[in-house]
């Protein structure tokens, strides 16, 4: 490698080449962090102490376990890759429209998991959850400046990539290209940034506030002194629980892009699915923050209002749910690996999403709360559906970012192996959950009939690391080696595939494009009007059997 | 038009259906833990059957609808206005009812649980890192908490130290322990025996050890224990005294 | 169609060395160096990892404004939207502090607690005007920009920054004469709002006043830039109105 092409790929400010780095980033938290969930599963494994006898090993296991899968794996993964790689792509613009503050959200990206990774090596390292609530975060010994600048980075980070793409959207679509001819993808990252730009900040100041306590002596938590132990939780949840969106929105985007695609259909009621589905549920996460507090002595009037509140996100969650489901109706269906994840979590967005709705309910929750059952739903929405729709995507794409298949046996055997695997993890969560079991318990002598249910779980999360281990070696195979992939090799209408070349180059298009109205991502019913809907003819070739 | 209006009202119907989730049952027995495993035993049903409804729903079109032919297109028809916005209005009428329909359940049960009754007998809970103490008045302090058969019980809590949780699973009760706050639990022990006690909330090294138990007894039993203690409250208080 | 691939041609992959610097500084900079001073107590160690970070960062930023100023953007101008778009996010900042500040205040029994000095007013009222009249500055040496008067550009540019200074410096001397009051940050719920709204603010001035310091010293070599000039004096102004809430909700409340 010369000295220029290092240059070009480590000090990078194209979108596409950002995004692969954080690909990796995001792929390598995904991947240390999955270790740690096997030693925590090997610890709960047996009664008693089974791989250390120190609690607090075990308690920052967990703590970068749950910090880096939700903040340094799937937040970046879905709004850090897909965005960047795809969406420029999907909008017919040439980069981003600040592709040096890119390049610095990448950077803060990677500080980040730098420094969270520096809690493996460093003296007391972090112990205070993903959630760090004060007062614990305060009195304990351990390091909880390094868990407050790892969040700001990623806010930071966050921040800066939502006032990036905002503008990008608004400014760089293809000339001609309306609001309602967006990617549904498009939309979703939309509102995942729009929830980014106003709730981060407010996280921001909740660990702020957390430094200063610890470290300056300030009295923002402290009820002796007239501060408040709850304003923390409060802070935190109303930015983490819209947070969920932040990634379950640009899951949803992902799976609609392949769906269309490998269904050959048009999105369902479109115009349902973005205004009262995607802007639905931006509208309504702020006011549900209090379902994390069930058990935290709010007043009454909270509980109960916020227990309608986020009852009531079934309705635009339902309604995207219905543009799913009616893009599969009558629809053309052919099958790749990344239709066969992208199908799987059709099942695991009820069986994650309904969990909730026990969760929704204060009266209930006063028993589930802060139990196994909590894991359960959120592994299987977030472990479960929105990892395996990001890597329905990331085999989707495949062909586009390195022009090879990652499809074939190996693909499939992963997906067996990850499938099967999450359901035997967490099913036994769910049980042990109802009947108890407490959450970020590295023992649980008090309750020794559990033991059988969390060796079923450690056997499952195994299976899952098998299955990993194969998809991310498939993976790196494919991308040097794999079947070369034809020019849109899904026979899509979306703009990243009928208008870029396969491994697009600086400037991503040949030749810029620009749109009719009677254009359409979705335009299944009639491609070559479709085409000829858009002034650069792209590949017309493809639309005609490719080899 | 008129096709449009009769689902409207259809729906309106839907949203009155959930009235009745407020009316309760005759000869209703107050008691928390009862109603949740009540409750609970509803939603698995509420949510069992949107989950197969769904399920079967993308089971059917993706088995039915696929195709080896790749350059076969899908024929789903362009939806009109009206069958545009039906198709918003019913399935969010539906999801509505559902909602109200669980929010009016919630939201009873969750009277019961915040209504202490009368008769209730007061205990107060301190939690410290990592362990549990019970104050029964009268100076009496225990670090187990034992408590009559059928006599139900109102635990205020605190903490000295970080946040805990309270957490009693075989009563189907949590609530978190703060220090400065004082919250509160009722529960009704209805049958004798040994029921774990244990933390909730993240305290830090020994969260998981936090536990204990909470016996419950016979009056008669019950009675005989507490004069125990009393005497050796007395007797540790006396030795207090006389070594200064 | 020959015209148009040569335009695709001109495409090359663009790289930039400047995000990589600052953010490298500013991980020296801030968590390390904190990390080490209050963690782990260890000054010699903060000292090198902030002696690492400053040059970094400065370097990373003057890299930084050198390319902004000279190489042509894919799509001119729309820094002018992204400013505001940030300042959103800024917004919420602030909010959650005043939401703070309403929840203790509000849940309190009586206020201001305990221990509490009593406030001078004057203060506050003259580092108001010269925050309002740096506004006017700022907005003058606009003017003269756009008049193509660079050098009375750069006379009003300073003046701002000099108004700004000052305010930076009222800000530290009423700190310290609450400090002689034996009024700290941990004296109690005030002293804790107190300190972090205004403090919170004061780093917002010094970062419009950095941000200045980045316009002024290309302008002396006569590069400027209207879109970055237009953008900094957004900033400002936006760093101006959030004090009114300050003044208004801290002193005369
Ligand atoms: C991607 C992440 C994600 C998503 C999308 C969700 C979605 C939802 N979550 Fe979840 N949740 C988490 C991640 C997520 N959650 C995490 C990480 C935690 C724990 C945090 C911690 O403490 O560490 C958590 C915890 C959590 C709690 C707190 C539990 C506790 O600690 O006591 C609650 C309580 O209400 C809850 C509820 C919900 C609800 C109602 C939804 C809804 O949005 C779900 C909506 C979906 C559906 C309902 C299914 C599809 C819809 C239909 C088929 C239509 C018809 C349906 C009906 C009419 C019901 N979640
Ligand atoms: C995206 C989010 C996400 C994901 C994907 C996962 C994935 C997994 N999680 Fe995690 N989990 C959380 C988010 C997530 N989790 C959160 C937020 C918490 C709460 C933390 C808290 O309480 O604060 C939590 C808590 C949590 C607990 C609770 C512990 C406790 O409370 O005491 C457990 C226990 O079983 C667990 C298990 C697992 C397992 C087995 C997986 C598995 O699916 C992981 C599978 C992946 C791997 C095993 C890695 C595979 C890779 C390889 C093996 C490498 C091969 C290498 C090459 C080819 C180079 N998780
Ligand atoms: Cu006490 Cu956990
Ligand atoms: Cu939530």
């Amino acid at each position: 490698m010369t000295m220029q092409t290092f240059k070009e790929w480590f000090f990078t400010t194209d979108h596409k080449r950002i995004g692969i780095m954080y690909l990796v980033g995001s792929m390598a938290a995904f991947v240390v962090a999955g270790l740690m969930a096997l030693l925590i599963r090997l610890e709960q494994s047996n009664l008693g102490p089974t791989i250390t006898d120190n609690p607090n090993e075990y308690n920052s296991w967990l703590y970068f376990h749950g910090a880096a899968m939700v903040l340094a794996f799937l937040i970046p993964g879905l709004t850090g890759f897909f965005a960047n790689y795809f969406l420029p792509l999907m909008i017919g613009a040439q980069d981003v429209a600040f592709p040096r503050i890119n390049a610095f959200s990448i950077w803060l990206f990677y500080g980040a998991i730098i420094l969270a990774m520096l809690s493996f090596v460093i003296p007391d390292p972090p112990d205070v959850m993903w959630t760090g609530y004060p007062p614990y975060s305060i009195s304990t010994t351990s390091n909880t400046a390094f868990y407050v600048f790892t969040l700001h980075l990623l806010g930071f980070s966050s921040v800066l990539g939502a006032v990036n793409f905002l503008v990008t959207v608004i400014y760089m679509r293809a000339p001609g290209m309306k609001w309602n001819q967006l990617n549904i993808f498009t939309w979703t990252t939309v509102a995942a940034f729009v929830l980014q730009l106003i709730f981060i900040p407010v996280l921001a100041s909740a660990v702020t506030m957390l430094l200063f306590d610890k470290y300056l002596g300030t009295n923002f938590f402290n009820p002796e002194a007239g501060g408040d132990v709850l304003l923390y939780q409060n802070l935190f949840w109303f930015y983490s629980h819209p947070a969920v969106y932040v990634i379950f929105l640009p899951a949803c985007g992902i799976l609609f892009e392949i769906f269309a695609t490998m269904c050959k259909n048009r999105v369902f009621n479109y115009k349902a699915c973005v205004y009262g589905g995607i802007w639905g549920i931006v509208g309504i996460s702020g006011f549900v923050w209090v379902h994390h507090l069930y058990v935290s002595g709010m007043p009454d009037w909270l509980r109960i209002g916020q227990m309608v509140t986020t009852l009531l996100i079934s309705v635009p969650v339902g309604l995207l749910v219905m543009s799913m489901w009616g893009t599969l109706y009558k629809g053309a269906i052919t099958f790749n690996t990344g239709m066969l994840y992208a199908v799987s979590c059709l099942f695991l967005v009820l069986s994650g999403g309904l969990t909730g709705i026990p969760l929704a309910l204060t009266a209930i929750t006063i028993h589930l709360s802060e139990t196994s059952f909590v894991h359960a739903h959120f592994h299987f929405i977030m472990a479960m559906f929105s990892a395996f729709a990001m890597f329905a995507g990331i085999y989707y794409w495949f062909p586009k970012m390195f022009g090879r298949f990652a499809d074939g046996p190996w693909a499939t055997t992963g997906f067996i192996f990850n499938i099967v695997g999450v359901h035997v993890t967490f099913i036994p969560l769910f049980i042990i959950g109802v009947e108890g079991m407490p959450r970020r318990y590295w023992d649980y002598q008090m309750f020794p009939q559990f033991e059988p249910y969390h060796q079923v779980a450690t056997v499952g999360a195994f299976m899952v690391a098998t299955g990993m281990a194969i998809t991310i070696l498939n993976w790196v195979r494919a991308a040097f080696k794999g079947k070369v992939a034809p020019e849109n090799p899904w026979k899509s209408c979306s703009m990243e595939w009928t208008h870029a070349p396969n491994c697009p180059q600086a400037g991503n298009f040949p030749n810029p494009p620009s749109v009719t109205d009677d254009w359409s991502p979705y335009g299944y019913d009639d491609r070559e009007a479709n085409m000829a809907a858009t002034t650069d003819p792209g590949f017309p070739a493809q639309v005609k059997p490719a080899e | 038009m008129r096709t449009l209006l009769g689902k409207m009202s259809l729906s309106i119907l839907g949203l009155i259906a959930a009235a009745p989730a407020f009316a309760q049952e005759d000869g209703y027995e107050r008691d928390p833990a009862a109603g949740w495993d009540y409750l609970w035993h509803e939603i698995v049903i509420d949510i069992t059957v949107i989950g197969i409804i769904f399920s079967i729903a993308a089971i059917w079109m993706v088995w039915k609808y696929r195709t080896k032919d790749e350059n076969a297109v899908g024929t789903a028809p362009k939806l009109s206005k009206a069958a545009a916005i039906a198709w918003v209005l019913i399935p969010a009428s539906l999801f509505m009812a559902d909602d109200f329909f669980l929010s009016a359940k919630g939201w009873t049960l969750w009277n019961d649980y915040r209504r202490i009754p009368d008769e209730a007998k007061e205990i107060r809970v301190t939690a410290y890192q990592w362990y549990w103490e019970f104050d029964y008045g009268d100076e009496i302090i225990t670090e187990e908490l034992v408590v009559p058969k059928g006599q139900p019980i109102v635990l205020r809590m605190t903490s000295e130290d970080v946040l805990h949780s309270l957490y009693i699973p075989g009563f189907r009760v949590k609530e978190d322990v703060m220090p400065g706050r004082v919250t509160y639990v009722w529960f009704n022990p209805k049958e004798v025996g040994e029921y774990v006690h244990t933390c909730t909330e993240y305290c830090g090294t020994a969260h998981a050890e936090m536990a204990t138990n909470v016996r419950v007894v016979e009056q008669e039993e019950y009675d005989a224990w507490f004069e125990q203690v009393k005497e050796e409250a007395k007797a540790a208080s006396l030795n207090d005294n006389t070594q200064g | 169609m020959s015209t148009e691939s040569s335009h695709a041609h001109e495409h090359h992959w663009e790289w930039s060395q400047a995000p990589f610097w600052v953010v490298t500084g500013v991980f020296f900079l801030v968590p390390l160096t904190f990390a080490a001073y209050f963690q782990y107590q260890d000054p010699l160690l903060a000292a090198i990892f902030a002696g690492l970070g400053t040059p970094m960062l400065l370097a990373g930023i003057a890299m930084w404004v050198n390319e902004g100023l000279t190489v042509k953007p894919l799509i001119a101008d729309v820094a002018g939207v992204g400013l505001p778009i940030f300042i959103v996010s800024e917004i919420f900042i602030f909010l959650s502090f005043f939401a703070t500040y309403w929840m203790m205040r509000l849940g309190a029994e009586s206020w201001p607690p305990e221990g509490t000095p009593d406030f001078p007013v004057t203060l506050p009222l003259i580092m108001t005007v010269v925050l309002v009249s740096s506004s006017i500055t700022i907005h003058v040496a606009e003017e003269k920009y756009e008049h193509d008067d660079q050098a009375g550009f750069r006379k009003w540019l300073m003046i701002t920054m000099a108004l700004g200074f000052i305010f930076v410096g009222m800000t530290f001397y009423e700190y310290n004469h609450l400090f002689h009051q034996d009024f700290y940050p941990d004296t109690n719920a005030f002293g804790t709002v107190f300190f972090s709204l205004t403090g919170f603010h004061a780093s917002h001035v010094i970062g419009g006043l950095g941000i200045f310091v980045c316009v002024l010293i290309p302008a002396f070599k006569g590069m400027t830039n209207k879109t970055f000039i237009t953008c900094a004096s957004v900033y400002w102004h936006f760093v101006d109105v959030v004090w009114f809430f300050v003044v208004s909700q801290i002193y005369f409340w």
